[in-house]
């Protein structure tokens, strides 16, 4: 899940060398947590929010098959 | 302006969204194909298999966000925008036909009644087809109202002022 995520993030931004996925448990759900460049942070998030719902819509849809939930959050960087 | 500049050079926008699709299908469980026709102003990505409504999802939901996803991929470093579509299995022309029958008959239900009727929530491209498919049927207008993922298109009797 994490990989999938990782590269739908990178498919849409300019530095996909910029993006890393944290994954962790939280509550029975799959929390991952997608880091990247400042720059890129309105990419990955889209108009409205449309991409990161659309990372989120795919990642939801990939889970539900092992009846997992997951939850896909946009972290800004923290320096 | 070394070569190096782009060290990871992005493959072709249409392989790119192959690139997408194949692994969103597979990540899906999805067994199928991706075929990708590309042309001067549209990237076409049709899955073919089993399973493929594990790819469409409730409302053509993940269909949509994987073809958004790929348009976004497909646009990145490329001089001109083209239109992406994702289908799978004749998805996107069997809901045109349903949204053109749902147009008809909330047009012919406008101007029997004299009320506004209220289609059910569709994609901008799903509204556009209502629109363009009921532009200048006579005593109809239609327009969109409500927010996204909610938004929906109302056929509503002209009002004429005479």
């Amino acid at each position: 899940m994490r990989d999938l995520v990782e590269f739908l993030a990178r498919s849409v931004v300019e530095d996909p060398g910029a993006v890393s996925v944290e994954e962790f448990e939280e509550d029975d759900e799959l929390v991952l947590e997608v880091r990247v460049a400042d720059d890129d942070l309105g990419r990955v998030i889209g108009k409205d929010g449309r991409v990161a719902k659309a990372i989120r819509t795919i990642a939801r849809a990939a889970g539900a098959r092992d009846g997992r939930r997951v939850a896909v959050e946009i972290v800004e960087a923290d320096d | 302006m070394s070569e190096e500049q782009q060290a990871a050079p992005p493959v072709d926008a249409a392989e790119r969204v192959r690139g997408i699709v194949e692994r969103v299908i597979d990540a899906l469980g999805v067994d199928g194909t991706v075929d990708v026709i590309e042309t001067d102003r549209q990237i076409t990505a049709v899955v073919d298999g089993e399973d493929v409504g594990r790819l469409i999802g409730r409302r053509g939901q993940t269909i949509d966000a994987v073809q958004l996803i790929c348009y976004r991929a497909a646009q990145r470093g490329a001089k001109e925008r083209k239109r992406v579509i994702v289908d799978a299995a004749g998805y996107r022309e069997r809901r045109r036909e349903q949204v053109i029958g749902q147009a008809e008959r909330a047009a012919a239900r406008a101007l029997e009644t004299g009320r506004e009727i209220e289609l059910e929530p569709m994609s901008a491209t799903e509204r556009k087809i209502v629109h363009d498919h009921l532009k200048g049927r006579p005593g109809i207008e239609t327009f969109s109202e409500g927010d996204e993922p909610d938004r929906c298109v109302i056929v509503a009797p002209l009002v004429t002022d005479e």
